[in-house]
């Protein structure tokens, strides 16, 4: 049987629910001011978010620093609770489980962070890191554990030897695909991956992100990839939602969503992204200002105080999510009349000298080739 | 060809530790003409930032040890008494780093520290430097500066943050500016921002610029040359324009296919695989030879030197150029094994 794949579970994957499904999530935050904790404010850090994770599918929430993005993925794992909203995994209520129910319903569902460092315990062998989860959701009985953790080792491209050592032994991509065999031990159906390469170099990223959908495909994963790099997103989405201050204010497939961006925040910050050929970016300031303080977001569309197109109008009504003739939505009172961006072929085509040569590196027997030694 | 303004020659940083001495910096030369906007590109761990530190005299000796020669307008930095070089700093060199209110004293107002450079280097009054930094901060394009001066770093923004380094970074005008991972810590909207207003400041002042960064595509808007590092040696050095048509060492070539595009999505990306050799323990060969899919028997033994591939183009490769490996990938029989 392979490490992860639950034929039980698989069975769920098949049809028309979700694997995920979040709907209107709200999360506000009280907010002390002044100093002996006068009158408190409220930080809508998730405002009325939904989205659906499909089996097997990658769904990803992009957005800058304080768009709520973090937020949204500790709800869904209910490290936090939502202050309003529901959440359904496989059609069953996350929100309202609790005890022994919650614990079944956590097995199916994990979470990988940015620094593999600080979510892995530094006293523990990597061994009895993975053993763990295997223990607690009771995976495999107990003479089997020693095996199954050398499998998801394995899995994710590691030598067994690698159970009796420590985390701080290991370099940041490696302590990654530790944090990823742990959570792939629970048989999980959906991971939430909170900036999984964000800390990692350009090419242990590609290593963890070829990993990922090597997984994915192998096990029919769904994973909720939160994000801030488009290039990355563009990488691994099969759909994607884009998050400004608390709000989803574009969401669609991904193909769809990167070629025609409908919302003047997503267009914007798809031409602020430095791309790696020389002259192939119109190099127009993208943006003025910064992000308005989410303690006291603009009134109306949260992007007025930034939109090149706001208006009047703008500034008082706040724009609801509408169908595009494209597959997506998108929530701007002015979509409709808005210039769609102009196709920059924004990559040239690619030498096919260098395209050959890089195929080399691509080679997927290269993956289990970084063994630790 | 004009005067170089900083001549670096076989620079080779070291320090000792638990495991035996580390070379963090390996035998690197390159040069930089006045106005000229060089990149220095490389992974954790390439050695890039101590070349930006040996440049401006920031690391303590001892521990480290520093062999070579730093020329920067005909004077040698690492035999100038400490003096000189506390002079030169600020003035004609100056640094941004990547975490800017690390760099900002958080105990003065920026008005302050601004004011600070000026008094020390130009011999301004109070009244004088204030005056020239408010007119700095809206260079840098800080609204309102008159009220802003006045703030404590931890009341902006970190692209504001930035902005400020940058205005004190340019307040006397320097000759060189290093910039190490500038905008690495900001958000893509205010990363362009802040772009934007180095390209701008650098066409209005001739200020030479050294940006030390890991992200190509900064790479590919802002260089007219670029560096790329490995393991502490320079591996390629080319023309920004030269090395994105073809590049021609085999880590440039797995890096550029390792970064996701936005224009689509890859079936893979090229990662490269393995780790980054220990400082203490590097292989005896070509440095990048165990995650090089390309390696044979010569690169593993013998350390290939950099030579020129082709007008300006340098790499460090025994297969350079690489068109020719291309073509030989082509013939069937021919597909390389990835290196065991």
């Amino acid at each position: 049987m392979s490490p992860v794949g639950n034929p039980d579970l698989r069975k769920h994957a098949t049809g028309d629910t979700p694997v995920l499904d979040a709907v209107n999530l709200v999360k506000h935050f009280p907010v002390q001011q002044g100093l002996f904790g006068g009158s408190a404010a409220l930080v809508k850090a998730v405002d009325g978010v939904s989205f659906a994770v499909r089996a097997g599918e990658t769904f990803a929430i992009v957005g800058e620093s304080g768009c709520g993005k973090s937020t949204v993925a500790r709800l869904v794992t209910r490290l936090i609770e939502p202050t309003a909203g529901s959440l359904r995994l496989h059609g069953q209520d996350l929100l309202q489980a609790d005890g022994a129910r919650l614990r079944s319903l956590r097995g199916r569902l994990q979470m990988i962070f940015q620094d593999p460092y600080g979510s892995l315990n530094p006293r523990m062998t990597v061994g009895d890191m993975i053993a763990e989860p295997l223990m607690l959701h009771r995976v495999v009985p107990a003479a089997q554990r020693g095996t199954r953790v050398c499998e998801l080792l394995d899995v994710v491209g590691l030598r067994a030897e690698a159970a009796t050592r420590y985390a701080h032994e290991f370099s940041g991509g490696q302590r990654q695909r530790i944090a990823i065999a742990r959570a792939l031990a629970a048989q999980p159906e959906l991971i939430v991956c909170d900036e999984p390469v964000s800390a990692l170099d350009v090419s242990i990223q590609a290593q963890i992100l070829n990993l990922l959908a090597d997984l994915q495909r192998q096990f029919g994963l769904a994973y909720l990839f939160i994000s801030h790099d488009l290039a990355v997103v563009r990488q691994v989405a099969d759909s994607l939602g884009v998050m400004y201050l608390g709000r989803i204010v574009e969401t669609g497939p991904s193909a769809q969503l990167f070629r025609t961006p409908r919302h003047p925040y997503t267009q914007a910050l798809l031409s602020a992204v430095p791309v790696p050929a020389p002259g192939a970016r119109a190099q127009t300031t993208a943006l003025a200002g910064d992000v308005p303080s989410p303690l006291a977001p603009p009134t109306g569309c949260h992007f007025h105080t930034r939109c090149p197109h706001a208006i009047e109008r703008c500034r008082s009504e706040t724009p609801s999510l509408q169908a595009t003739p494209d597959g997506g939505m998108v929530a701007c009172l002015r979509w409709q009349q808005l210039p769609l961006p102009r196709d920059e072929t924004r990559a040239p085509a690619p030498n096919p000298a260098l395209a050959r040569l890089q195929a080399a590196f691509a080679a997927p027997s290269g993956l289990k080739s970084d063994r630790i030694v | 060809m004009t005067e170089a303004l900083l001549r670096v020659d076989e620079l080779r940083v070291r320090f000792p530790s638990d495991t035996g001495i580390a070379t963090a910096v390996d035998g690197v030369s390159f040069t930089l003409t006045p106005g000229e906007l060089l990149c220095i590109v490389g992974e954790s761990g390439c050695g890039k930032s101590v070349t930006a530190l040996s440049v401006m005299g920031l690391l303590a000796r001892p521990p480290a040890m520093l062999d070579g020669r730093i020329r920067f307008e005909g004077r040698d930095l690492l035999s100038m008494p400490p003096r000189e070089l506390a002079d030169l700093r600020g003035d004609r060199l100056a640094m941004i780093f990547q975490e800017p209110m690390t760099s900002l004293n958080p105990a003065f107002t920026i008005g302050s520290q601004l004011c600070e450079v000026l008094v020390r280097h130009r011999d301004m009054s109070t009244a004088q430097a204030r005056a020239a930094a408010i007119d700095m901060l809206r260079q840098v394009r800080i609204p309102a500066p008159e009220q802003r001066i006045d703030e404590f770093p931890h009341r902006l923004s970190g692209g504001m943050r930035q902005r400020v380094m940058i205005a004190m970074a340019l307040l006397c005008r320097p000759a060189l500016l290093i910039a190490d991972e500038p905008t690495t810590a900001l958000d893509v909207t205010i990363q362009a921002q802040v772009l934007e207003l180095m390209r701008s400041l650098r066409s209005q002042t001739r200020t030479a610029i050294m940006l030390i960064t890991h992200d190509l595509g900064v790479v590919a808007e802002m260089a007219d040359r670029v560096l790329v590092m490995y393991a502490g040696q320079v591996v390629e050095q080319a023309s920004v324009a030269q090395i994105f048509a073809m590049p021609q060492h085999p880590y440039t070539v797995g890096l550029l296919g390792a970064i996701p595009a936005l224009a689509g999505r890859r079936e893979r990306l090229a990662a490269i695989d393995g780790l980054v050799p220990a400082p203490t323990a590097q292989p005896p060969g070509c440095r990048f030879a165990p995650r090089c899919p390309f390696a044979d028997m010569r690169c593993r033994s013998e350390a290939p030197p950099l030579s020129e591939v082709q007008d300006g183009h340098w790499s460090r490769c025994w297969k350079a150029p690489l068109e020719q490996l291309a073509e030989s990938l082509l013939q069937p029989a021919q597909t390389p094994e990835p290196q065991g």
